[in-house]
């Protein structure tokens, strides 16, 4: 293919660099509908898009040649939709037919760019920003900015511990050796329901061990235990590290093993209970009657701490809800000003609260049930399936908070 | 149990857009009635051949199949020239 100028091959980096600043530009997809559906490009506010699947440019440009089709298609059927004068990122599954897609725009003189190795790329794409830089502590938040999820590295005097590792293990391996770290442990917050944990394999790689509260090693809908390798974690453990340690506090209600960390009086690790904007949904276990009253028994412990501690949370649900830095941090008592689940909490009596939460529940995801299962290692699935099960944004948030900016899988 | 074909596309190794690229092409070659088998290894073909089946006038999608060889998946589509 030949050389283009830089700003028309956009790597997922350089994407969400554009997402952060709010650049302007349109999103023509071309894969199929479903799957546009199902994991679209979003920034922190809503990205103007339009889909078209490639094969009815092709088949309804009605050119022998896939690029003299797709041109005929644009001029006769898209050019309505396309804005005047705004750059058209050109976007499919894994990058290559939305080049011939991209390259048929300019020849009709359209500003345009491809999206480098597609959705796939991007859905795989991880971000790490440093949270604190001290002498003798350093905390990073790892993201899958596509997926909205979240993991950690807190390090100090050359030790470090991962919190909620996603599956590619490339990031925290490469981000211990650039800060020079041995890996000691490796911690799940809880059994994830929305993305592959990498936390058994990075700990096997790392010869570390790997902790999970116990009750989130049996599989709440199968009833089965896992059959992975892990040490039982309790409420109150502490896990060193250097010369910090990580306090364990159980926060049960998104899944009844969930543990939430906390570092030093300054930082709590909340996992999936608080996030930024919203809180955890109850229901991922099919008990969302009986798990709601303890999440929010468990929502007032951690409302408890101190208002300057800053909250690490395990998920976003829109990349609005991070600073001007990218970072997806703030002050507990922020978010007992902002945070909708939080004002709920603080409003609501007990039964109006349980009713708050099983009112905003968004729709059952049906992967997660064998992404569960995945995790409890009751399923092996090839990386294809690995990387189809976790397909899309997560959606283990109250869905209250989301529904005017369009985030979710509604 | 196989279905019948009258043409194989061998499709193995190619990305997306050009296995249906390809078939598209080779429909056009077919006498009306005849059967045209593509195997690919593009998981996405199976969604994108729905599709285009839904859209295009000369053909119909017949059968699909996937089929295990050697750990990796084959995705086989059966296409009829109805047109």
């Amino acid at each position: 293919m030949a050389e283009r100028p830089n700003d028309e091959i956009w790597s997922p980096e350089d994407l969400l660099g554009r997402l952060e600043r709010r650049d302007k530009f349109f999103v023509l997809d071309v894969r199929n509908r479903d799957e546009f559906e199902r994991f679209r490009l979003e920034g922190r506010s809503p990205l103007p898009a339009v889909n078209v699947p490639y094969f009815e440019m092709l088949e309804l440009g009605g050119k022998e040649e896939m690029l003299d089709s797709v041109i005929a298609y644009i001029e006769r059927d898209l050019a309505d939709q396309l804005p005047p004068g705004v750059k058209i990122l050109s976007v499919c599954a894994k990058g290559d037919t939305s080049e011939y897609v991209a390259e048929a725009l300019r020849r009709l003189s359209y500003p345009c760019a491809n999206l480098q190795g597609g959705m796939k790329a991007w859905g795989n794409y991880y971000a790490t920003r440093a949270l604190a830089k001290e002498p003798d502590l350093a905390i990073y938040q790892v993201s899958r900015p596509a997926r909205g999820c979240l993991s950690y590295m807190v390090a100090s005097a050359g030790k470090a511990i991962v919190i909620d590792p996603l599956r590619h293990l490339h990031p925290y391996l490469d981000l211990a050796k650039r800060i020079g770290v041995t890996i000691e442990a490796v911690i799940d917050t809880h059994g994830h329901a929305d993305h592959i944990s990498g936390g058994v394999a990075l700990a096997a790689k790392a010869g570390a061990p790997y902790y999970l509260h116990p009750y989130d090693a049996i599989h709440p809908i199968d009833v089965l235990p896992a059959t992975i390798p892990y040490e039982f974690m309790r409420d109150g453990q502490m896990f060193p590290v250097g010369r910090y340690a990580l306090k364990a506090i159980h926060v049960p209600g998104h899944t009844l093993g969930l543990v939430a960390f906390q570092l030093d009086g300054r930082f709590i690790f909340t996992g999936d209970s608080i996030f930024i904007r919203s809180i955890a949904r109850p229901d991922l276990g099919g008990k969302a009657e009986t798990w709601a009253p303890l999440h929010r028994t468990s929502l007032e412990r951690l409302l408890g701490l101190p208002g300057e501690i800053t909250v690490l949370p395990g998920h976003f649900s829109s990349l609005d809800e991070a600073d001007e830095k990218g970072r997806f941090a703030a002050p507990l008592e922020d978010l007992k000003r902002k945070n909708e689940g939080l004002l709920a909490l603080q409003r609501e009596t007990e039964e109006g609260f349980v009713g708050y939460l099983l009112e905003s529940l968004p729709k059952i995801v049906p992967e997660y049930v064998n992404i569960k299962r995945v995790n409890a290692g009751l399923l092996a699935p090839a990386e294809e399936d690995a990387a189809a099960l976790e397909l899309g944004k997560n959606v283990c948030a109250l869905s209250q908070a989301y529904v005017a900016s369009g985030g979710g899988r509604q | 149990m196989s279905q019948a074909f009258d043409k194989l596309l061998d499709a193995r190794g190619l990305n997306c857009p050009m296995p249906l690229v390809n078939a598209r092409k080779e429909i056009g070659k077919l006498d009306l009635g005849q059967v045209l088998k593509v195997v690919a290894t593009d998981r996405g073909s199976v969604a994108d051949f729905q599709g285009w089946a839904k859209v295009a006038k000369n053909m119909e999608l017949v059968a699909q199949e996937t089929e295990s060889a050697e750990g990796a998946n084959l995705y086989v589509h059966y296409v009829k020239r109805t047109a």
